[in-house]
């Protein structure tokens, strides 16, 4: 390699000038069949308006880009630090503040009178039926993982078999799969919600129990091939899951008690309202599971599972368990899928599925129940604004490649998250400065 | 009653691979001595620590263990976390604490691990919880002053001092309500000051708790001041046992340990 | 219940070479893929999880050299064998090429901050994530054909089954590049400072291996072996931008099976389960093909995740 391009300041361009074309490629044009080579051609040759002023192929716009964020970026090299201080000494008092109890509380409450009151401001329909099916349920979903990713540091792949146990329980107890249900009786969804998430967590301990004495990378593995093995079944087994077809019968919810008799249509506020309480629900339950002896278990086991075992805890049990509860929301969360969309179908159940809701603990913060809460709403607010009003050459599946790089962003510059847990945080540190016994599969060789 | 015995190790073998960790190891262990095991690095020590507390799983012999119950019970075969609640507590000797939690969070996991968990009773937080929660704090507050740290009650457990952190782990060994407690090298990495209040404490741990205690260590004197009673290892092998004085003047032990130490420093 | 084992032990007597000499076609595809994994276990203690789309990008690279240079032709002769040697490279090139980029973006980073274990997983997983989508954008969502190469047709039979040239083709260049590989492995200096790095990352480094440039090497020659094996695999299956995910778990097994760390165990393993899912057909439907390879993978975590040679990365090979 030549000695000029060794140079520090010229290698910082070059890796940026790489990001910027890759930036390019992903914002731009897709390919096709046809003309595979039409995506590259046209991410960096369309004519795009420059900053409105006059039309330019978008290499040349990239390009300005990129002198532009090195710019920046060796601005913050030399004054960074200074301006971080600053901001730092600004918010020291709000932080000291928000940290409080009581503050705490006050903006939980708020955060419930706000959700209660958002159907009132939110009447476009499509805004509606994406509260429900597309930030509700992920919001649950991302509680349910973040218990397990997050609490017990267990990395989950096959976390939607537990969302498919409930959409598939439900169905199941409504009378709409090929599998008669018990007795021969056609229930409510309503019913169906006990149902489902008991089952769920039966899932939960099932699978767990033989799967959990594994250590990390070969735990994900192991539940991603299970859930394949899973999702296999149900897209064959024509007989009693309706095999890839699903069912589309699954009835909506509906009250029936003496003269008072009202069935819930398409219209989403109502499933909106029930999921938000046991949103809440699951928030509270959860974060008192936190600070219980059961969380602080969980906490021992995720820093150094020997020295926790050394104490009597036993950690098969506390994973386990940690599957158990998280299975739950994921359960209910099936549940209202099916109700409100009528439809069960083994193509929403995949791996890549899971994969998005562990985007959303990620990003929200692993271990946090708040971060969890702020990711699924933030990422899938977004992402929802994207299928609404989609920039020019968006499509709907670009959004996984934006999903994809915020999780390798994500663990390279904020791996605790924008929520972070604080006990998460510190972990993190003690890793790095090389203290604690988390990243024994890097290091450890015992026998 | 003094002459009962807590461990009775009956020829244990222990093998990795081709490797033999112990060789064919027997031990008894009295109810209310402080026994020390010694021998030079890779004598086996940790192993016969391992093989005690569940973590490794000796592939000949016999472990008995007198449970608190009364109980004889084998040892191998059962997992740590079992070993731990039948009255065995343990340290480490690269000193394992959790460093995110607290120092009172610390001896807090200890003190309410062995009791029976529900998901609900945790969640609703009943009158059994908070009854069981208040015993463990009172339990933890206490065992923090018996190691002096009470002080330190609320700080980061990665923020304590290296002496600290030993304190710490015999406080959280001490919550499990051990019957025996088992020390790998407590004195390691500390300083002749902090080295001399340890001696202190671990002997005020068996007068003042009535827990049992076995010991691994490097430091002679140490050893020496603390143990009634010694094992000395060499190869996996059990070379010599008795008292500090009869360990002392034997020829082989002279030979294959002190020597030893003695060219590689004491630590 | 005895009828169906006894009828479908005679399919099995039946086919039982021709499901073999097929088995050992995909087996080889899978020892080459499972090597990318077993090396970089080897010296970082994890699973690439991004290896499924490193294979992937290997198949596309030679899927467009390949349009490129054939364009409406029909080689034959030596023309073919020059033309499969083409796709091989190409597959070759691209993913040692990704497989570089990916420890560079989603690993160094990384390992600059000591980050935990669980960081390193999660950020291979975006990094699959990341590249299979843009795949599937650039390239299209459906599946393509490679052009043909040559035509596949009965070369010989051994007790009665016939072999196909396009195994024959697999098993040759599959086995000619599981040698080199062992070959550089065992004697070269690269080969050396892997072995090193695999046994003991610290006392390697004080004996002057460059760390960083080994963990490199490893990536890219096991993104190499994967995108060859990709354009192999491509001749018959075609190419899709998902194309990764089947075949790398089933390589992931051949590499647990055999031992992960253990690249001869590697290759063991993935002849292995290419059997043992090839004559599978005679007893489950096509449908469930899959569950075979996947429950192998469950029950060999569960039972003997040490493999069947042991995790020895250090010593064997």
């Amino acid at each position: 390699m030549p000695r000029w391009l060794k140079h520090k300041a010229l290698g910082r361009f070059f890796s940026l000038a790489l990001a910027m074309a890759v930036v390019e490629l992903v914002t731009g044009p897709p390919g096709s069949n046809e003309t595979p080579t039409a995506g590259f051609s046209g991410s960096f040759g369309e004519k795009v308006s420059f900053f409105g002023l006059f039309p330019v192929p978008r290499i040349v716009q990239f390009l300005a880009f990129t002198v532009i964020i090195y710019f920046l970026i060796s601005l913050w090299r030399s004054y960074g630090d200074r301006l971080r201080d600053g901001v730092r000494s600004l918010t020291e008092r709000p932080r000291a503040v928000a940290n409080k109890g009581s503050v705490r509380w006050g903006v939980a409450a708020a955060l419930v009178v706000i959700g209660a009151l958002l159907p009132r401001f939110v009447t476009d329909p499509f805004w509606q039926t994406a509260m429900v099916e597309q930030i509700a349920v992920y919001v649950l979903l991302a509680l349910g993982l973040n218990v397990v990713v997050g609490f017990a540091g267990l990395l989950d792949l096959g976390f939607v078999a537990f969302y498919a146990v409930g959409a598939y329980a439900t169905a199941w107890v409504t009378g709409a799969l090929p599998l008669p249900p018990l007795f021969g009786v056609h229930l409510n969804p309503f019913f169906a919600i006990p149902i489902a998430i008991f089952l769920a967590m039966l899932a939960g301990v099932l699978l767990g129990t033989p799967t959990l004495r594994l250590r990390g990378d070969y735990l994900a593995i192991v539940t991603l091939g299970f859930g394949e093995i899973i999702f296999l079944f149900v897209d064959n087994l024509n007989g009693i899951t309706g095999g890839s077809a699903g069912s589309g019968q699954v009835p909506h919810f509906s009250v029936d008690v003496g003269p008072l008799k009202y069935v819930w249509g398409l219209a989403p506020v109502p499933y909106y309202y029930l999921t938000l309480a046991f949103v809440i629900l699951f928030v509270v339950a959860f974060s008192l599971l936190e600070h219980s002896r059961v969380g602080r278990s969980w906490t021992a086991i995720r820093e150094d599972e020997v020295a926790a075992e050394s104490l009597g805890i036993n950690p098969l049990k506390y994973k386990v368990m940690a599957f158990s509860i998280g299975a739950a929301s994921a359960g209910f969360a099936g549940v209202v899928t099916a109700a409100q969309t009528n439809f069960v179908n083994p193509s929403v159940f995949t791996i890549y599925f899971s994969i998005n809701i562990l985007v959303l603990v990620i990003f929200g913060g692993m271990g946090s129940i708040a971060g969890a809460v702020v990711g699924a709403v933030v990422i899938q607010t977004v992402s929802m604004y994207l299928i609404h009003t989609p920039p020019a050459g968006y499509q709907p599946q670009d959004l996984y490649i934006y999903l994809g790089a915020l999780l390798i962003i994500m663990m390279i510059f904020r791996p605790s998250g924008l929520v972070p847990s604080k006990r998460r945080q510190r972990e993190i540190g003690l890793a790095e400065s090389g203290q604690g016994h988390m990243d024994e599969v890097l290091t450890g060789d015992v026998p | 009653m003094i002459d009962e015995l807590i461990f009775n190790v009956e020829n244990i073998t222990l093998r990795f691979g081709g490797v033999v960790s112990l060789n064919n190891v027997s031990l008894e262990m009295r109810r209310g001595e402080i026994l020390a095991v010694i021998g030079p690095n890779g004598a086996g020590k940790t192993s016969l620590f391992n093989s005690l507390t569940g973590v490794y799983q000796p592939q000949e012999g016999r472990i008995t263990l007198s449970a608190k119950s009364g109980r004889s019970v084998s040892v191998i075969g059962m997992k740590a976390h079992r070993v731990s609640s039948l009255g065995v507590a343990r340290t480490f000797q690269a000193s394992r604490i959790f460093g995110a939690l607290t120092t009172f969070e610390n001896v807090k996991i200890g003190a309410e691990s062995h009791r029976g968990i529900g998901i609900a009773g945790a969640m609703v937080r009943g009158p059994r919880t908070r009854h069981g929660e208040r015993e463990s704090d009172e339990l933890a507050v206490d065992l923090l002053d018996f190691v002096g740290l009470r002080s330190k009650a609320n700080l980061l457990a990665s923020s304590l001092s290296y002496g600290d952190r030993r304190r710490l782990e015999i406080a959280r060994a001490l919550a499990t309500r051990p019957q025996v407690l088992l020390l790998d090298e407590p004195a390691a990495g500390t300083n002749p000051s902090e080295k001399l209040e340890l001696t202190e404490l671990i002997r005020k741990v068996r007068d003042e708790r009535g827990v049992s205690i076995l010991l691994i260590e490097h430091d002679m004197k140490l050893v020496m001041a603390l143990a009634e009673r010694l094992y000395v290892l060499n190869f996996g092998s059990v070379i010599a046992e008795g008292t500090p004085e009869e360990i002392r003047a034997n020829e082989a032990v002279i030979e294959a340990y002190l020597g030893a130490a003695s060219t590689a420093g004491d630590s | 219940m005895i009828h169906y084992f006894t009828s479908h032990f005679a399919t099995l007597r039946l086919e039982f070479w021709p499901l073999l000499v097929g088995g050992l076609a995909s087996g080889f595809i899978y020892s080459m893929v499972a090597i990318g994994y077993t090396l970089v276990y080897g010296v970082l203690r994890l699973i690439n999880f991004a290896h499924s789309e490193i294979f992937m990008s290997g198949g596309f690279a030679s899927l467009f050299l390949l349009r490129a240079v054939v364009g409406n032709s029909q080689p034959s002769g030596f023309e073919s064998v020059l033309l499969v040697g083409l796709g091989v490279l190409a597959g070759a090139v691209a993913g040692g090429l990704v497989a570089v980029l990916v420890e560079r973006v989603a690993y160094r980073p990384l390992r600059r901050r000591r980050a935990p274990a669980l960081a390193y997983l999660i950020s291979a997983i975006g990094a699959s994530y990341f590249l299979f989508n843009l795949a599937g954008k650039e390239f299209g969502r459906n599946y393509y054909t490679l052009p043909i190469l040559f035509i596949n047709r009965p070369v010989f039979s051994i007790f009665g089954a016939s072999v196909q040239l396009y195994y024959l083709v697999v098993a040759g260049a599959g086995a000619a590049m599981l040698v080199l590989l062992d070959r550089v492995v065992a004697k070269s200096r690269l080969g050396r400072g892997i072995r090193a790095v695999a046994q003991d990352a610290e006392t390697a480094s004080l004996m002057g291996v460059n760390i960083d440039r080994t963990i490199v090497l490893t990536f890219l020659i096991g993104g190499a072996l994967g995108g060859a094996a990709a354009f192999l695999y491509g001749i018959q299956s075609g190419v899709i931008y998902t194309m990764g995910f089947t075949p790398a778990l089933k390589a992931f097994t051949a590499a647990v099976l055999g031992g992960i760390g253990n690249i001869r165990g590697a290759v063991l393993g993935g002849l292995l389960l290419g059997v043992v899912e090839s004559l599978s057909v005679a007893f489950v439907s096509g449908a469930y093909i899959d569950v075979v390879a996947f429950s192998v993978l469950v029950a060999v975590l569960l039972f003997r995740p040490t493999g069947i040679l042991g995790e020895r990365l250090g010593r064997a090979a």
